[in-house]
């Protein structure tokens, strides 16, 4: 197996897919939250197992986050991370009232935090379906579970979603985004991060595509 | 009880590994990854592994990433701090299962099962386990005391 997972040629043609998810994802949130929204597609990373579990901070803060688990021809998970003020942000955006005004994370903080991963998960993949290369009609869709919401350490949540790689190779691929809501950034941040049964499906679908460039 | 370590070192990551002696904290931060720290009161040597998988399958470019190759190497790197032969203890942390639905369910569990083994093989007895869950952990092993503290977000730190 090659050490890293992809080659440049595959990366950038991922990376194409990803953009596309990230504009449809900011037409869905601006549209959720009632105000311009733009979620920006970082550089995918393939980091080396030892520096990937900092991709989220150094420190030991735990951060808030909501998982979705992805099923279907890209298994993996999709994870919306953000610490507790940027995220008490939502419940003040969607109750229309001042920031700063929610203050814990209560029910409806929560169930704001985890419709909003609803929302910018499904609109993302949504888009990528779209985008991938070679998609036949019977070819498998890609399945979102219902997010989850949770408090802990940021190294122990991303390792953990990294598990699946992890157990294929010393390297591992993810990809980032950044949030900008009416213009300001937010400390909200997307991470997709792919199984090891995917690895190989991206690996293939997009060998194919860079062939044919 | 020891106070709780004011001064955090860098973390040991995934795949790490860290041996010292007397002084100072080793740490690390775990999901379904297994901490193992081994410890020698007399000597005051001690380590700490962040394990990944059970079994290296041969590998052996990252001995620290599985659970075969990481504890006799952690018991190697100790033993060369000491010119007398050290008697080690064990205390182990982590194998949460952090989300229901997660395909990483089943590793947290055959990480604790595989250390738990091996340990057993090697005539370290385990003192200390704090495992399972659905929580992330944060280890830390007190080099001067032995002291093992595992701490989850929301709850009182212990000793294990």
């Amino acid at each position: 197996m090659n050490d890293l997972p992809l080659a440049e040629a595959q990366l950038l043609a991922l990376e194409a897919v990803l953009r596309a998810g990230a504009a449809e994802a900011s037409h869905a949130l601006s549209n959720w939250i009632g105000k311009p929204t733009e979620i920006t597609s970082d550089a995918v990373q393939q980091l080396s197992l030892h520096d990937s579990t900092s991709v989220l901070g150094e420190g030991d803060e735990p951060i808030c986050f909501c998982i979705v688990e992805l099923a279907g021809v890209l298994g993996g998970c999709m994870i919306l991370a953000f610490d507790d003020a940027s995220g008490l942000v939502l419940a003040d955006l969607l109750l229309d009232q001042p920031r700063g005004t929610a203050s814990e994370w209560g029910d409806m903080e929560t169930s704001a935090a985890l419709e909003t991963t609803n929302i910018v998960c499904c609109a993302y993949l949504n888009a990528i379906s779209r985008a991938f290369p070679h998609r036949e009609a019977s070819d498998p869709e890609m399945v979102p579970s219902p997010p989850q919401f949770s408090r802990d350490y940021a190294s122990s949540l991303v390792e953990f979603a990294l598990m699946g790689q992890a157990a294929a190779s010393d390297h591992v691929l993810l990809a980032q985004t950044q949030f900008q809501i009416d213009g300001e950034p937010v400390d909200w941040t997307l991470l997709l991060v792919p199984d090891a049964e995917s690895m190989t499906t991206l690996r293939d679908v997009f060998s194919s595509e860079t062939d044919l460039a | 009880m020891s106070t709780r370590p004011t001064i955090l070192p860098a973390a040991i990551r995934m795949g790490e590994m860290a041996v010292a002696q007397s002084g100072g904290v080793l740490r690390t931060l775990l999901g379904s990854c297994v901490g193992i720290a081994l410890y020698d009161r007399r000597r005051r040597v001690g380590g700490l592994a962040h394990v990944v998988l059970p079994e290296s399958r041969g590998k052996t470019e990252t001995p620290a990433k599985f659970v075969d190759t990481a504890i006799p190497a952690l018991v190697e790197a100790m033993q060369a701090l000491s010119e007398e032969p050290l008697r080690l203890s064990a205390r182990i942390a982590g194998g949460a299962q952090m989300f229901k639905t997660s395909v990483a369910r089943r590793i947290g569990d055959q990480n604790v099962d595989a250390s738990e083994a091996l340990l057993r093989t090697m005539r370290i007895p385990i003192v200390g386990r704090h495992c399972g869950g659905s929580k992330g952990r944060r280890m830390t092993l007190d080099l001067a005391t032995g002291v093992v503290r595992v701490e989850i977000v929301g709850c009182e730190g212990v000793e294990i």
